[in-house]
């Protein structure tokens, strides 16, 4: 993000060549695994990003994304099979309920400690898992609620898109996985991602500065868990099923993963961890047992040795080559 | 209404309870001491668990043993866990520590089920199927036996907190860090022990209720979790209050599911830390340290 | 002189110790006024107190006219109160501008609407503010050092990044804690020269202290706290000779002996 002036192209052509790529790929080949994967990528990206936002960038553990997800996921699929809605209203609706969940648990905890908090948005993930599994009238229970109906998005003039082929569920995915990066960029590189930032590196000193730390990290929650909750709501129509395991625990530690290997507050960072921890792990065929073992592995090493991650790395340098010696100049006395 | 019924369901919640209060306790002495939630609190659990059915079935150890060498070695292994992981995060910011207790966690949960796989294992035991009556109540003595080394463990602990010098160390260190240092406090043999004590809570309810529930290497998890709770509404970082806490949700999980068409017991640890969060942030007893 | 800052008693319990009793004192506008006392008299806490980062038990302040009593600390920063702290503090990851910048960002009447929009009510502020910056940066010699993460910087540079990051939002009162504990003199007085240059621009000053020398030769006027009580307040030159402030820096003994002596 901090770029020389004279290289100012490279990465916004960078960025619309990647882009470009991504559009195209299922007009490159129509091999379903791939196409898998591309949906798996948007949906997790976009989860992980959240994640980042809050605690990469504002220094709040959360682990109430996959709350946030599995009721976007729910809120859409109640909302079409039993309420009529038409798709974009039951999506949109899907992602704002997941929005307002959030802001009452951050509300409610954040006021105690940061501490709390963590422990909250624990609890709050697996009381939706409970009430998933157990609460049969509302979500009907372990079955969940299978058989989807095909979305169809009513496009302006007219046309009307009917998501039925794997390719178009990419599309879905992946263009909205596009729509929730670019925000998540908006904010992080604006001043509220400055004032994030600045919270988490030395809290009292924004506070000093006029920055309310409360009502930044109510805008990061809120953000994550909008985002969440619609691609909560448009994977579970991609799945044409959804049921408790949407709540798995499975998903909060594969993101934690990504945003810690990424770099906590590395923005690009994270997008390509999340890439490589969806591609790699399946290439590599290990069970879901031995992955999370070696994720935990990879956890208990990042926290001793490199907390900051590949994007945590590239700010050392940057600090480092501060640091070389230089001509001193004559207005700094030591 | 069935009077005996209504005992029946206190009697088994109590027991529940005691169990709840030896986790909560661990993890709440851990978190006072050391300011560390113990994301894997739960895999030593599981692990005592483990430990006692193999102990049991494949090598014929007898009850009382069992419980006695899973509980030293619960202590060993929290000692080998303090040095061995915790030591180098001292003073480390607290989500750290949450994240590489969840990366030990995932290790052991998912590595107990890699080894073990998720057949659940049931121990007997020569006392397995003995029931203690009395008038219409019938206790299961596996579970008179856990509820008793509950209790006895908790008389443990509370001696070790208020009678002796470094259990007033650990209670210091918990009340206010800086000012045990002052004194001359060494944090590090108190967190040392802090966490043997707390693993040893952890390893020896589960060898407690081995004969009791089935062992799988995911029984840990919903525990844990549960625990994490009660520390909230006990107060953060009181260790009696965790206790209280713990043996009340027991009793009202009992007592919801006898009587309550209710199938969402498991959901009443969160909903009653929300409630309280809302009405009485500092939890029900207060905060033994400051957060 | 008009009154800038009015604290009136102010007290402040922790513990079981009165840590700050019934403190009252005014700092007029334009001046240095400095507050010294020897260790555990509160005069930390007593700035933590108007600052906004302790409750109090008993007290009010008000700035300008403004009751600034029990408003968070952010609040009390928006309303012209900005203080740096002991421990030296600092974006440690930002560049020093960003730091710099961060600090004006409350207070330039950009809400989080414009900030999204990028429009050009946005890019005036941003302009502004770097500029502001820059100049502040020159102010205290740190200017070489713009694009540097903060982290590069020494201990005395950081108190100067500090110093400069109070003035940014325009504030009325800048509240000082030991600013120049734990420098060396040549940086003691660099630090005294920017506090006069940017006292004579026209903000006023209220220092906290060790250094008496320090506060002695910069300050109008001096506020003395003895064990959480004020003791002595006025010009230097009076504090200087006061035999309760005497008192109170050589300990006990001086004081016992001048009491036997007294009657």
């Amino acid at each position: 993000m901090r770029v020389a002036a004279g290289n100012r192209w490279l990465p916004a052509a960078a960025v619309t060549v990647g882009l470009v790529a991504l559009f195209a790929l299922p007009q490159v080949t129509g091999n379903e695994y791939v196409l898998a994967l591309g949906a798996s990528f948007a949906a997790m990206s976009v989860l992980s990003g959240g994640l980042n936002l809050v605690y990469g960038y504002t220094g709040l553990l959360s682990f109430a994304q996959v709350g946030f997800f599995g009721i976007g996921g729910y809120a859409a699929a109640l909302l079409v099979t039993e309420q009529d809605w038409p798709f974009w209203a039951a999506i949109a609706a899907a992602g704002i309920s997941a929005a307002l969940v959030g802001l009452l648990i951050g509300y409610s905890s954040l006021r105690l400690s940061r501490h709390a908090f963590a422990i909250v948005s624990l609890s709050f993930a697996l009381l939706c898992m409970i009430v998933a599994r157990d609460w049969v009238e509302l979500t009907r229970g372990s079955m969940g609620i299978p058989g989807l109906p095909t979305p169809t998005v009513n496009l302006p003039g007219g046309w009307r898109w009917r998501v039925v082929q794997p390719a178009d569920f990419y599309y879905l995915l992946m263009g909205f996985a596009v729509i929730a990066h670019a925000l998540i960029y908006l904010v992080v590189t604006s001043r509220l991602g400055r004032a994030m930032r600045a919270i988490k590196l030395n809290e009292a000193l924004a506070q000093s500065q006029g920055i309310n730390p409360l009502s930044y990290k109510l805008l990061a929650i809120a953000l994550s868990a909008l985002l969440a909750g619609i691609v909560g709501g448009l994977f579970v129509f991609y799945l044409t099923i959804v049921d408790p395991s949407i709540f798995d625990f499975y998903y909060t530690e594969t993101t934690l993963i990504m945003v810690i290997l990424g770099g906590p507050g590395s923005f690009w960072g994270v997008l390509a961890s999340s890439a490589v921890l969806t591609v790699v792990p399946d290439m590599l065929r290990f069970t879901t047992d031995l992955r999370m073992v070696l994720y935990g592995v990879v956890l208990i090493v990042a926290m001793i040795v490199f907390p900051g991650g590949f994007g945590g790395w590239l700010q050392r340098r940057r600090i480092a080559r501060w640091r070389r010696p230089r001509a001193p100049a004559p207005s700094v006395a030591p | 209404m069935d009077v005996s019924f209504f005992v029946q369901l206190l009697l088994n919640g109590i027991v529940i309870g005691v169990i709840y209060a030896l986790i909560a306790m661990g993890l709440s002495l851990i978190f006072g001491v050391l300011e560390i939630v113990n994301f894997a609190h739960g895999e030593f659990y599981m692990l005592g668990a483990m430990l006692a059915y193999f102990l049991t079935v494949n090598w014929g150890f007898g009850y009382w043993a069992t419980i006695v060498i899973v509980t030293v070695v619960a202590l060993m292994v929290g000692y080998v866990l303090y040095e061995g992981l915790l030591a180098s995060l001292r003073g480390e910011s607290f989500e750290r520590s949450i994240l590489l207790t969840l990366g030990l966690s995932m290790i052991l949960q998912n590595g107990a089920v890699f080894f073990f796989t998720t057949t659940p294992k049931m121990m007997e035991t020569p006392f397995s199927y003995s029931n203690v009556v009395v008038g219409d109540l019938r206790v299961p003595l596996a579970r008179l036996f856990a509820l008793g080394l509950g209790l006895a463990a908790f008389g443990a602990l509370y001696f070790i907190l208020y009678r002796t010098r470094v259990g007033k160390a650990m209670r210091g260190v918990a009340q206010n860090r800086d000012a045990a240092l002052m004194v001359g406090i060494d944090p590090r043999a108190v967190s040392r022990l802090a966490v043997a004590i707390g693993i040893g809570l952890s390893g020896l309810a589960g060898a407690a209720l081995a004969p009791v529930y089935a062992v799988h290497p995911l029984m840990g998890f919903s525990f844990v979790f549960k625990a994490f709770a009660i520390i909230i509404i006990g107060g953060l970082g009181n260790v009696s209050g965790a206790a209280i806490a713990a043996v009340m949700l027991g009793v009202l999980e009992s007592l919801a599911g006898g009587f309550l068409p209710l199938a969402m017991v498991d959901a009443l640890a969160f909903v009653s830390m929300i409630a309280v969060l809302l009405l009485r942030p500092q939890g029900l007893f207060g905060r033994g340290v400051r957060v | 002189m008009t009154t800038l800052l009015k604290v009136h008693g102010l007290t402040k319990h922790y513990f079981g110790l009165t840590a700050v009793d019934n403190v009252s004192y005014e700092v007029e506008a334009g001046t240095i006024v400095g507050l010294i006392g020897p260790n555990g008299s509160g005069k930390s806490t007593s700035i933590d107190c108007i600052s906004g980062f302790q409750r109090v038990d008993a007290g009010s302040w008000s700035l300008d006219g403004r009751n600034l009593t029990g408003l968070p600390p952010h609040r009390i920063a928006r309303a012209g109160l900005t203080r740096s702290f002991q421990t030296v503090r600092a974006y440690d990851e930002l560049t020093l501008l960003e730091n710099l910048c961060v600090a004006a960002q409350e207070n330039d009447g950009i809400g989080w609407l414009k900030a999204l929009l990028h429009g050009k009510a946005l890019r005036r502020a941003d302009a502004v503010a770097e500029a502001r910056a820059r100049d502040l940066l020159a102010v205290v010699g740190l200017i070489d050092y713009a694009e540097a993460p903060a982290a590069i910087l020494s201990y005395g540079q950081r108190k100067l990044l500090a110093i400069a990051a109070t003035m940014m939002s325009r504030p009325r009162l800048v509240v000082l804690d030991e600013p120049v504990a734990g420098v060396n003199p040549t940086m003691v007085k660099r630090i005294e020269t920017v506090i006069r240059k940017l006292n004579a621009e026209g903000v006023t000053f209220l220092i906290v202290e060790h250094n008496v020398d320090f506060i002695m030769s910069l300050c109008s006027r001096v506020i003395v706290l003895e064990a959480g009580a004020k003791i002595a307040d006025g010009p230097p030159s009076l504090i200087r000779s006061d035999p309760r402030v005497l008192a109170a820096y050589l300990g006990q003994t001086r004081a016992a002996e001048l009491d036997t002596a007294g009657g």
